[in-house]
């Protein structure tokens, strides 16, 4: 039996109109009329136990709201859901026992208690035993180096010690299923390593099964084996994640700050340009048939540059790319995907 | 319930560590309320002065009524203060959503929460209003009265409490309750008074409505062997009632929330 169980999962919001001005809210009270925005439109998935899946998309995709329905803050519309067999919604305080969530953007700990005294009364609602707590305790004081932190009241860390926090808070109870809602966001590369290296082992050891939403492509290449790519409330992606890196990791994108006007500009195999700009040049290549070094000189040799950069591509344009068909056809070509009409 | 009423301890302690660490902040709230309720107790004194009596009501006799729903009041005050800020502080801003991820009653979570320390100094006032003019009036204590004493104090809060979760309660719908919670919340300052004093409608508007009326004037009429003092039996009946409904339309808010998530 699968652990989450999603089936044509619906979420239709009703969003009130209003007229603008004094009679469009007087109207409003009387009268009002609702649009219908569905969120979450039909989706289907499973977690099987210990599955670590990245659950992707761009803003406003329906990744919190599908979330939401999963940890059963939100009611379905259609469709239903399992997680352990419950429905989250109906059962949830019965759900509530066996998850444990993360919202990176809003803590779950109090502002002014020591980091120790929330740990206690979150332990106490779940119901941990003592001896189980203390050893819980010791353990993260290991895995997330929080000893020093225990004495600290929560309004006085850094992003940082804040979110090794609320890991803490979220897995004491050692929840079945976690739910992490952008684990990483804000942080620095050392401590997004860091948090990385804890839920691979945390997680990893103990079977958890982890849906992980995120807007950083890093965090899934290092924990998922399976990403879940949403867009506009529909699934358009669900696999290996060796997949989304053989069809788009191959690409880097390099941009070149210029002291001149851009001339047109004669460039190596496997690279082509992407914009330009006023004293700015965005090209992308293929890892494959060419180094950055090899387009950069070649770049270099043409025009005088002051500084450039080099980025992975970004997930709005891999989500732009699947519409395309970039799965489908086997290849990627930009230019040509980049000419059709989105749909 | 034995688990509910420990983890409520435990709430209540590590937010008293807290309220240690800001001891200046406690003083200073606990007096600030103290020396609000002395400036209403200054204008009861300075208005008692010129008229011997209110409608039938000595001055002490007054002091036991104010007494009394200060005490309701601050029973309200303490423990269920956070039910102003659901609105502003946990829908407005998601927070509210941790309640709903956690295996206990959010409604018990957000009373939890907050303990509020300010309304220790409205229970002080009560306390010493109360002393005050039983001794001034040389009241006869009986195991019944001392009863009714209780019951007025608990189901006063209690009435209170479900007065201001009912109102509160619509911030599911309109994110900011503050004002329609203000609007049925501010009808208490009557009951401060005599009810003898106001028009019939204000009468019926404190007893059988927002029963405010029946935390106050009517105990003080039992205490003081008045007429109309038997109807303050009615007080827990009217606060278990509230409550029930309050608690009724706490899920049915919640239920809203579930589907639209604002």
């Amino acid at each position: 039996m699968s652990v989450i169980e999603v089936e044509n999962l619906t979420k239709v919001f009703k969003i009130p109109q209003k007229d603008p001005g004094l009679g469009g809210a007087i109207k409003g009270l009387f009268a009002p009329r609702f649009q219908s925005k569905t969120a979450v439109d039909r989706i289907n998935f499973r977690l099987d136990r210990g599955e670590i899946v990245g659950y992707i998309g761009v803003n406003g995709a329906g990744k919190s709201t599908t979330i939401k329905m999963l940890t059963g803050v939100l009611m379905p519309t259609g469709g239903s859901i399992r997680v352990l067999g419950r429905d989250p919604h109906r059962q949830r305080i019965d759900n509530a026992r066996e998850i444990g969530v993360v919202f990176g953007q809003r803590t779950q700990l109090w502002w002014d208690l020591a980091l120790i005294e929330s740990l206690n009364l979150i332990a106490r609602m779940y119901d941990v035993p003592p001896a189980r707590y203390k050893q819980m305790l010791d353990e993260f004081s290991q895995t997330l180096d929080l000893g020093s932190l225990l004495k600290v009241p929560v309004r006085n860390m850094s992003l940082g010690q804040k979110m090794r926090s609320e890991l803490a808070a979220a897995l004491i109870h050692e929840p079945k299923v976690v739910y992490l809602d952008e684990p990483t966001i804000g942080l620095d590369l050392i401590v997004k390593e860091r948090i990385r290296d804890f839920i691979k082992a945390e997680c990893g050891s103990k079977g958890m099964t982890v849906m992980l939403t995120t807007h950083d492509l890093g965090d899934i290449e290092q924990l998922c084996r399976r990403v879940i790519i949403i867009d506009e409330g529909r699934v358009i992606y669900d696999g290996p994640i060796e997949t989304i890196k053989k069809k788009f990791g191959k690409f880097r994108e390099i941009t070149f700050e210029t002291t001149g006007l851009v001339p047109s500009l004669s460039l190596p195999p496997g690279c082509e340009l992407l914009s330009t700009g006023d004293r700015k040049v965005t090209l992308r290549f293929d890892r494959i048939q060419t180094t950055a070094s090899q387009v950069a000189s070649a770049v270099m040799k043409q025009i005088e540059v002051r500084d450039f950069s080099l980025s992975e591509p970004d997930l709005a344009n891999i989500v732009k790319q699947i519409y395309n068909g970039a799965l489908d056809n086997g290849g990627v070509e930009p230019e040509a995907a980049d000419a059709r009409p989105a749909p | 319930m034995t688990r509910y009423l420990s983890l409520y301890w435990l709430f209540l302690t590590q937010r008293l560590k807290v309220l240690m660490e800001y001891r200046a902040n406690f003083i200073i709230g606990a007096l600030s309320t103290i020396a609000l309720q002395a400036s209403s107790i200054l204008a009861i004194w300075v208005v008692m002065r010129q008229v011997p009596d209110l409608n039938g009501w000595t001055y002490d006799e007054i002091l036991l009524v104010y007494g009394l729903i200060t005490l309701a009041k601050s029973i309200n005050h303490m423990f269920a203060d956070n039910l102003w800020t659901l609105g502003r502080q946990y829908i407005r801003s998601g927070g509210f959503d941790r309640f709903l991820v956690r295996p206990i009653d959010p409604l018990f979570h957000l009373l939890a929460d907050r303990f509020c320390q300010d309304g220790v100094g409205n229970f002080l006032v009560g306390v010493a209003l109360v002393v005050k003019a039983s001794v001034a009036l040389g009241i006869q204590w009986t195991l019944l009265k001392a009863l009714m004493l209780v019951a007025a104090v608990v189901s006063g809060g209690g009435i209170f409490i479900a007065l201001n979760l009912l109102t509160c309660v619509t911030s599911f719908w309109i994110v900011d309750s503050v004002p329609v919670t203000r609007l049925v919340f501010d009808n208490h300052l009557f009951a401060q008074y005599p009810l003898t004093i106001y028009p019939k409608a204000i009468n019926i508007l404190l007893t059988w409505i927002v029963p405010y009326g029946l935390a106050s004037f009517y105990p003080a009429s039992y205490l003081l062997d008045r007429s109309l003092g038997n109807l303050a039996w009615a007080a827990p009946v009217a606060a278990a009632l509230l409550l029930f409904l309050g608690y009724r339309f706490w899920q049915f808010g919640l239920k809203h929330y579930g589907s639209t998530g604002t």
